[in-house]
């Protein structure tokens, strides 16, 4: 009964902070000017900070869509990222902020590019880490800067299986990704 | 229990990427309720509030075995098998012939730039690489490795958990620390730290200040080296701008560490007159580390102590482009002021002392490319290139050389 009590508390007031959606379909943020589809299936949750989706389970797989203030600090990196930074200065930082990162371990970048993501000059970083059960994690990470938000869209799951599994999911997310704010320049 | 406590976390998964707090909790509850199957771990050893003495101490023999093994396989241990020999000899050194036999010592060394130690209950101490790099000598060493043998020896875990077991709150937080995730140092934060019995855990902690000092002093180090080890402890408490952290709360301060230091310094000045401080063999051991603890300091953004470490290596070590090089970054990284022209200037120096080093000729280019003068940068990129054909951003060099056609810029 206590656990019951301690899952269902914390979920009624999560619910009151943030909307959990079901449905697939366009999703458009006025608050951070972006717009993505949701394929269908997946469930998404959405705040005041962040879109999440996950078709099943975010332990398993997630994709996350941020739309950061640019000068909101971090929290493993004093770094600070700025308006005109290149892409490449911009995934630099980030990169120190997750490999600095305790909670990160075995750390292994594969994958540092420039892209272009809906037109804009973007990062594309890939990396993988494992957790202390050695469960092995992948991500794809894309940031973009614009004058005064970081936006970055990322795919994270379970190396085996999961991640190949729902990759096109992601890759059609990202693909219909639209930003509504000036870039960086 | 924790020379200087800073509480950092390994082994959270998944989640590490979402922000904070409320994030992790909001996507437990999304996963409860979307499979209705919990994630958690295995959990390890639980804890027996109604075990017997030797019991205790073979639970938290158990526990510290486990946390070890998280570590080991953490990637985050500084591997270099001469320093770990050298720590251990330390230790050897430190540790009377009988109590070796006892409680076997193990010194393993942490990629951690922050100023640390830590001992778990089964012998094995923990010492980061910021410490490490900020010490001037082996005395130094000495005395905190005598400080984290001390907790072990006489058993302060075992101590402090005998007395906490029966605890709802501390059941609760063994429970939250080693059932779900794994943490760096938990259990010697748990126990030393746990701040359910104020003065308890400080007594321990003078324990092993008095008695780290008596076993320096005793294998002959000068132990008045502990005030210097305490000025950089304090240093950097203060130019992190460190109020005391949460765990150090129960430690005793470290200005009352510090008088005790100072006391036990006068008291045995005249016997450590002579005494050993080792300072070339120790800067001989520990140059390589000073660097890549810098590297660490720089990815954290700590650009005072990255440079610090930088010019502490340089006057170590001249004449090696790769720390003239970390300079640059430092300055090119900050950007403030006439960070840019201090930057130019140690990429060059780098460049100068090793010209087949590919790093500071792209970051040369990329000061050059940002200012608009791509004419400079040019040849810059391109000899980055050409010293490392596959240099991991090789695609974003391409694309400023696609920039840097020979009309434009500059």
């Amino acid at each position: 009964m206590k656990k019951l009590i301690c899952v269902l508390i914390p979920f009624i007031i999560t619910a009151c902070a943030s909307r959990i959606n079901g449905g697939g379909g366009l999703y458009e943020s006025s608050t951070h000017h972006f717009a993505v589809d949701i394929p269908a299936g997946w469930v998404q949750l959405n705040t005041d900070k962040y879109l999440m989706l996950s078709k099943e389970d975010p332990f398993l797989q997630y994709v996350l869509i941020q739309a950061r203030p640019i000068d909101k600090p971090f929290k493993h990196t004093r770094k600070k990222l700025k308006p005109r930074m290149l892409p490449q200065e911009a995934a630099e930082i980030i990169l120190d902020e997750i490999s600095s990162d305790r909670n990160v371990v075995n750390f292994a970048l594969v994958e540092n590019i420039p892209v272009s993501l809906d037109g804009y000059d973007a990062f594309k970083v890939i990396f993988t880490y494992s957790t202390e059960n050695s469960l092995n994690l992948k991500t794809i990470y894309y940031g973009l800067l614009s004058q005064e938000r970081f936006y970055n869209i990322r795919y994270t799951a379970v190396e085996k299986y999961y991640f190949k599994r729902d990759i096109e999911a992601f890759e059609a997310i990202l693909n219909s990704f639209k930003l509504h704010d000036a870039p960086a320049g | 229990m924790i020379f200087l406590m800073t509480q950092r976390a390994i082994g959270k998964p998944v989640l590490f990427l979402l922000p904070y707090g409320r994030m992790q909790f909001i996507v437990g509850v999304l996963a409860l309720c979307l499979l209705a199957v919990g994630c958690s771990s295995a959990p390890r050893s639980a804890v027996n509030p109604n075990l017997t003495l030797q019991e205790d101490q073979d639970q938290l023999l158990r526990l510290a075995e486990e946390e070890q093994k998280i570590l080991d396989e953490s990637g985050l241990l500084y591997r270099d098998q001469a320093l770990e020999e050298y720590l251990n000899e330390i230790v050897r050194r430190l540790q009377a012939a009988e109590i070796s036999a006892k409680t076997p010592i193990q010194v393993i060394v942490v990629e951690d730039p922050y100023l640390n130690a830590f001992a778990l209950p089964n012998g094995v101490i923990y010492v980061h690489t910021g410490i490490l790099a900020r010490m001037d000598n082996e005395a130094q060493l000495a005395i905190l490795l005598a400080h984290e043998m001390t907790h072990c020896t006489r058993r302060h875990a075992l101590r402090v958990y005998q007395r906490l077991k029966n605890k709802p709150a501390f059941l609760a937080a063994v429970r939250d620390t080693l059932n779900q995730w794994g943490k760096l140092g938990a259990l010697a934060s748990l126990l030393g730290s746990t701040g359910l019995t104020p003065g308890f855990t400080q007594d321990l902690e003078n324990e092993a200040d008095r008695v780290g000092l008596e076993l320096a002093s005793a294998a002959g180090y000068d132990s008045c080296e502990a005030l210097k080890l305490f000025a950089h402890l304090k240093e950097e408490l203060e130019t992190e701008n460190l109020k005391e952290p949460f765990l150090f709360g129960t430690h005793p301060k470290l200005a009352k560490r510090l008088k005790y230091y100072q006391a036990f310094c006068e008291n045995h000045f005249q016997e450590d007159a002579d005494k050993i401080t080792n300072t070339e063999v120790f800067l001989a051991k520990i140059h390589p580390l000073i660097l890549d603890n810098a590297w660490l300091d720089l990815k954290r953004g700590r650009f005072r102590s990255a440079q610090r470490g930088a010019e502490r290596y340089l006057a170590i070590q001249a004449d090696d482009g790769r720390a003239y090089y970390l300079l640059g970054e430092v300055f090119r990284q900050r950007g403030k002021d006439n960070d840019l022209q201090k930057a130019k200037i140690y990429y060059q120096q780098a460049i100068s002392r090793d010209p087949a080093y590919a790093e500071p000729y792209r970051a040369m280019g990329l000061i050059y490319y940002k200012e608009g003068q791509k004419r400079l940068a040019r040849p810059f990129f391109e000899s980055c290139l050409s010293l490392a054909p596959n240099i991991s951003d090789k695609a974003y060099i391409e694309g400023y050389l696609r920039k840097c056609t020979p009309h434009e810029g500059g």
